[in-house]
């Protein structure tokens, strides 16, 4: 009889590079925290959005969790579907990988989590994340003492989950949507769910392994391309008059309709007007270093 | 079933306009060194008046990079994290870019000064280093965006040779530009042969034809492939971004310029000038689409 190829696949992790902890997905005697969102359960009430907002005091303009709303079918049958978004602390996560300065990495119990004093605010794992999930912190915000210009994320509130509570959506969910637990632990309701349930991911095309699975997801609501071919024309509208107030802090906003090249001039003025603000920041490093 | 997105998030553009720039200066940087080592590194004695000039402009345009990349970054000051080896992080592709554009300028201010000092035997081998930084540089750039899987338009192993090729076209079409430019300063004995002009914009041709051939391999990939490609081709492509990918990088800096150096146009220096400027100009035009519009979709994501 033909031997298998690989007596332990499944329970040996795929790989790990660098500061990649290997994945821990059904590996005995390793957590692997996870969420499953119960699409079913979901009423929209945007409650994880400001808990979130609200524990972290993220900046305007920037999330770590939001709320796609979709509206299905024609009157008089229609339904409205929503799809809550976050970090998926994938198993493999790119971010982690293309990092150049080692600010992010993946904790042993299954978190990824960003460094902020290491992060140099390149914006590579914004770029390589395939979730949107990573965004960088705007100039200002409300209390300047905490980080501003760095890439943040969401931790799974990792400084929660090690009291023993459970992340400020979970907490927050009217519907009870938002499901949260260690998924090696066959006692955990994460892991019940899973066993129970059909449960999706978001592009698993890209062998991230991500930790965020979804009951009841919806395939259109849950494809890249939907989210900009399907877009309501409000929507169209309120993104262009955003992208044209705020160009964000790396100016690649280009708006619809608008001529290209005078926006991609509009933007070079953008980057060169921020240069004076980052200088303070040279200088104050600088005088740091000098004086002490 | 109909299907319609209400309410969602925007996601900004992470790298934008600024990195564009830098792709194209380190492009024409690496293109025009390629030329400067004709004499020097390969052997072709009659591209020894240029070297360096060629090289001197490969210099200055990377000098203007680490002025774009580090106001950048949202911490200028900690640039430094990319070279110390407590931070150093092996796996991403930007830490291997960073020891490149701090390697390659040096190797190539050493190399003109071996040059300048006329020392064929030193010239050659900082020459031959040089000329491995310049193209790993550059092909740096196209890696470090096809790394990233989830963005679909980037992620393609052509990426490296379309950015090498459209260095390439792009150095020589601004080198062309800059030797017209300095030979209205220098005595008419310095000047720069027209034959040898001439040569360089028979290679930026076939360059021409080579970067075509890629952007029809790329443009075939699109159309005939995923969903998420054939949209992104559709809607990005040929739809906000239509003036840089069909337009500025299409007709500009292909068609035009092919036209002109195909047909008996190519005998008139300033034929020959514009379509170099022409080639230079439309380079920029895929740089803005590659980086800006790859990552244009998945904003709405």
């Amino acid at each position: 009889m033909r031997e298998p190829i690989d007596p332990h696949a499944g329970d040996k992790p795929r790989r790990s590079y660098g500061l990649q902890t290997p994945g821990t997905k059904g590996v005995a005697g390793t957590k692997r925290y996870a969420m499953v969102i119960d699409l079913r359960k979901c009423i929209g009430c945007m409650s994880c959005v400001i808990a979130c907002k609200a524990e972290y005091g993220v900046p305007m303009g920037v999330w770590r969790t939001w709320v796609k709303v979709a509206d299905k079918g024609k009157y008089p049958n229609t339904r409205r579907v929503f799809m809550p978004r976050l970090c998926n602390h994938c198993d493999y996560p790119v971010c982690v990988r293309n990092c150049p300065t080692q600010a992010t990495f993946k904790h042993e119990d299954g978190f990824v989590l960003q460094r902020y004093n290491r992060c140099i605010g390149c914006r590579t794992c914004i770029v390589a994340c395939p979730y949107n999930a990573r965004h960088l912190i705007p100039m200002k915000r409300k209390d300047m003492r905490l980080p501003t210009m760095v890439a943040d994320k969401c931790t799974f509130c990792f400084h929660r989950v090690k009291k023993g509570l459970v992340p400020a959506c979970v907490q927050a969910c009217v519907g009870g949507a938002r499901i949260f637990g260690d998924m090696n632990d066959p006692e955990s309701e994460v892991a019940k769910l899973a066993a129970r349930e059909t449960l999706t991911v978001l592009k698993p095309e890209l062998g991230t392994s991500p930790s965020v699975s979804y009951i009841g997801g919806d395939w259109e609501v849950m494809s890249e391309t939907h989210s900009y071919t399907n877009r309501s024309a409000q929507l169209r509208r309120e993104f262009n008059t955003f992208k044209r107030n705020h160009k964000g802090d790396a100016f690649g906003d280009i708006v619809e309709g608008e001529p290209t090249m005078r926006q991609v001039a509009q933007n070079m003025v953008g980057f060169v007007r921020t240069i004076p603000h980052k200088a303070k920041d040279v200088l104050k490093a600088f005088g740091i270093f000098i004086f002490g | 079933m109909e299907s319609v997105v209400t309410q969602n998030v925007f996601h900004h553009v992470a790298w934008g306009t600024t990195i564009s720039v830098y792709f194209w200066l380190v492009g024409a940087s690496a293109g025009s060194f390629v030329i400067s080592s004709f004499g020097w590194v390969f052997g072709i004695k009659r591209y020894k008046p240029l070297a360096l000039t060629a090289s001197a402009m490969a210099i200055i345009l990377l000098l203007l990079v680490p002025i774009l990349l580090i106001w950048d970054l949202g911490k200028p000051v900690r640039f430094i994290y990319l070279l110390l080896p407590g931070y150093w992080h092996a796996t991403g592709p930007m830490s291997w870019g960073s020891v490149l554009i701090m390697t390659y300028p040096m190797a190539m201010i050493v190399y003109s000064w071996f040059v300048i000092r006329n020392d064929q035997k030193w010239a050659r081998i900082v020459g031959i280093v040089s000329i491995v930084l310049a193209l790993s540089t550059h092909w740096y750039t196209g890696v470090v965006m096809e790394l990233n899987p989830g963005r679909f338009l980037n992620h393609t192993a052509l990426a490296p040779l379309l950015f090498l090729t459209g260095a390439f076209i792009s150095g020589i079409g601004a080198l062309i530009v800059v030797l017209w430019i300095r030979d209205m300063f220098v005595r008419p004995e310095k000047r720069i042969q027209w034959s040898l002009i001439q040569e360089m914009a028979q290679y930026m041709m076939y360059g021409i034809v080579f970067d075509a051939f890629l952007l029809f391999l790329e443009f075939m990939q699109a159309v005939y492939g995923s969903e998420n490609l054939v949209m992104a081709h559709e809607e990005v492509l040929m739809g906000v971004f239509r003036f840089s990918y069909l337009w500025l990088e299409t007709v500009i800096g292909l068609v035009i310029p092919f036209a002109i150096l195909v047909s008996p146009l190519k005998k008139f220096k300033a034929a020959v000038i514009l379509a170099s400027l022409l080639v230079a100009v439309g380079v920029y035009g895929m740089r803005i689409w590659w980086v800006m519009g790859g990552q244009y979709l998945q904003t709405f994501y």
